[in-house]
C-alpha cells in the first residue's frame, strides 16, 4: 500500500506485497483472538454503543499508529488516513473470511450476530495489519525502512516526542490486553487474588516494566543521558506508561462487560490484573516501534 | 523527549515540565490505588460470601411472567456458581418455584438474572433466594 504515492509509479507488486503483508500481521496479532469463545460471544452479547465506541476509538489510532510506524519522514496525514482505511478494511475482511472458515460464522445467523462478531474482531486485526505492515516490513530492497540502514537513515535518527512515547505505551498496553481482556479468566483471577496478591501484582508490573526499558540491554532499549538518576525516568515514563495501561485495561473491561455491577476493590483488582500483561505490553512497544 | 540513534535511546537530560507533572499526577494515581486495595486488605476481610436476593420487576413475555431477579453479595468475597431459586406463593401455599445458577456474585457487587413462571405473581407473593455457591 505504501507505493501507490503517485499514480505514475504505481507498482502494483508493492502494493499486493503491502496487503499481504498487512493480512500476515492480522493473523499473527489477532489468531488468539479469533480463537477466543468470549469474543464470538461478546459479537452478539456486547452494548452496541460500547461496539460503536470501540470501532470510532479505532480510527483516530490507526491513524496516528500509520503516521507514527509508517514512513513518517514522507507520509502526509492524507496517506495516514489512506492507509489506516486499508489497514482497518483488511481486518474487517480478514475477520469475515477466518471466522467463516473456523465454522463460527454461519450463513443461518442473524445479521446482528455476524456483524457484531466481524466488528469486534476486526479491530485487534486491523491492528495488526497496520503493526504487520510496519514491523513485517523492511527486509526487502522495496522499503526504505531496513533494520540495517546506515545511522544517517532519516527514519532510525529521530526524536520521539513525549506524548509520542506514551502513545507508543499505549498501543502496546491495548495489543496484550486485546488479547486477554475477553475472556473469563482475567475476572476469575482478580476474584481468587486477595488485595495483597493484588499490591504484589502492582509492585510486579511497575518493576517489570522499567526493567523491561532501562535495565535489560535489549535491542531498542533507552539510557538516560549522563549523570541522570534513574528514578527521573521512573517518575517520568514507567508511572505514566503504567497509569496508561490502567487506563487501558479499564477501558477494555468496561467494553466487554466485565466490570458492570462490580464493586470497587474486586474491579480495581481486575484491572491490576490485566494491566500486567499490558505494562509489559506498554515497555515491549517502547522497544520495538 | 526521547532521541534515537541507530538502536539506541536516550532521554533527554532537560526534559519538559510537563513530563514531571505527568510523572507527578501518575505517582498520585497509582499510590491511590494502592491504598485503597491496601485499606480493603487490612480492614474489609470475611470469610465467606454474604448472598441476598431480591425481586427487581415482572413482565408478560411470550414463555411466561419473566421475573427479572438482583444477587447482592454484602461479604468482600466472591461467590461463582451461585443457585437462585424463587418461588411464587399465595399465602403460604407454594404455587410454583423455579431456579437458575449465576456464574459470579463478586464482593460487594452484584448480579442480576431472570427467572420464568407460568403462574401470574401479580397479587401473590414472590420470592427470591441464594441456595447454594461455589467458591471460585
Amino acid at each position: 500500500m505504501e507505493a501507490a504515492t503517485n499514480k505514475d509509479h504505481f507498482n502494483s507488486k508493492q502494493f499486493l506485497a503491502g496487503i499481504a503483508r498487512g493480512i500476515a500481521g492480522a493473523l499473527l496479532f489477532a489468531l488468539p483472538m479469533f480463537m477466543t469463545m468470549e469474543m464470538w460471544e461478546l459479537g452478539f452479547y456486547m452494548d452496541r454503543n460500547r461496539l460503536l465506541m470501540l470501532m470510532a476509538i479505532n480510527i483516530p489510532l490507526l491513524i496516528i499508529l500509520s503516521d507514527r510506524v509508517g514512513f513518517e519522514q514522507t507520509s502526509t496525514w492524507r496517506q495516514a488516513i489512506r492507509d489506516a482505511s486499508i489497514a482497518y478494511a483488511l481486518g474487517i475482511i480478514a475477520s469475515a473470511l477466518i471466522l467463516a472458515a473456523m465454522g463460527v460464522l454461519h450463513v443461518d445467523q442473524s445479521m446482528h450476530e455476524v456483524s457484531g462478531m466481524i466488528a469486534v474482531q476486526a479491530v485487534p486485526a486491523s491492528i495488526g495489519a497496520m503493526l504487520g505492515r510496519s514491523q513485517l516490513g523492511g527486509q526487502s530492497d522495496d522499503d526504505g525502512k531496513s533494520d540495517h540502514d546506515d545511522n544517517d537513515d532519516p527514519v532510525s535518527d529521530r526524536e520521539t516526542s513525549y506524548a509520542g512515547e506514551l502513545f507508543l505505551m499505549a498501543v502496546g498496553a491495548l495489543f496484550l490486553n486485546l488479547n486477554v481482556a475477553p475472556t473469563e479468566e482475567m475476572i476469575l483471577l482478580s476474584y481468587k487474588m486477595s488485595p495483597w496478591h493484588a499490591l504484589v501484582i502492582v509492585a510486579s508490573s511497575l518493576a517489570l516494566m522499567h526493567g523491561f526499558v532501562y535495565a535489560l540491554s535489549f535491542r531498542g532499549s533507552h539510557d538516560l543521558a549522563e549523570g541522570t538518576p534513574s528514578w527521573h525516568a521512573f517518575i517520568r515514563f514507567t508511572l505514566p506508561g503504567y497509569l496508561i495501561a490502567g487506563l487501558i485495561s479499564a477501558y477494555c473491561l468496561w467494553t466487554f462487560h466485565r466490570i458492570d455491577d462490580v464493586g470497587i476493590t474486586q474491579a480495581l483488582i481486575a484491572v491490576v490484573i490485566l494491566s500486567f500483561p499490558g505494562a509489559i505490553g506498554a515497555a515491549a512497544a517502547r522497544l520495538i516501534l | 523527549m526521547t532521541k534515537t540513534t541507530g538502536d539506541k535511546n536516550i532521554e533527554a537530560d532537560e526534559p519538559h515540565w510537563i513530563e514531571w507533572v505527568t510523572g507527578a499526577v501518575s505517582a498520585v494515581i497509582v499510590i491511590a490505588v494502592m491504598v485503597w486495595i491496601a485499606k480493603d486488605a487490612i480492614a474489609d476481610r470475611d470469610a465467606s460470601p454474604d448472598l441476598v436476593g431480591s425481586f427487581v420487576n415482572v413482565e408478560r413475555r411470550s414463555g411466561g411472567y419473566q421475573v427479572q431477579f438482583e444477587v447482592r453479595n454484602k461479604a468482600s468475597v466472591t461467590a461463582s456458581q451461585v443457585t437462585v431459586r424463587g418461588e411464587v406463593r399465595d399465602g403460604d401455599a407454594l404455587l410454583e418455584a423455579t431456579d437458575t445458577v449465576v456464574d459470579y456474585v463478586p464482593g460487594h457487587s452484584t448480579a442480576t438474572g431472570g427467572l420464568i413462571f407460568q403462574h401470574d405473581p401479580d397479587g401473590k407473593t414472590i420470592h427470591i433466594q441464594a441456595t447454594a455457591f461455589n467458591d471460585p
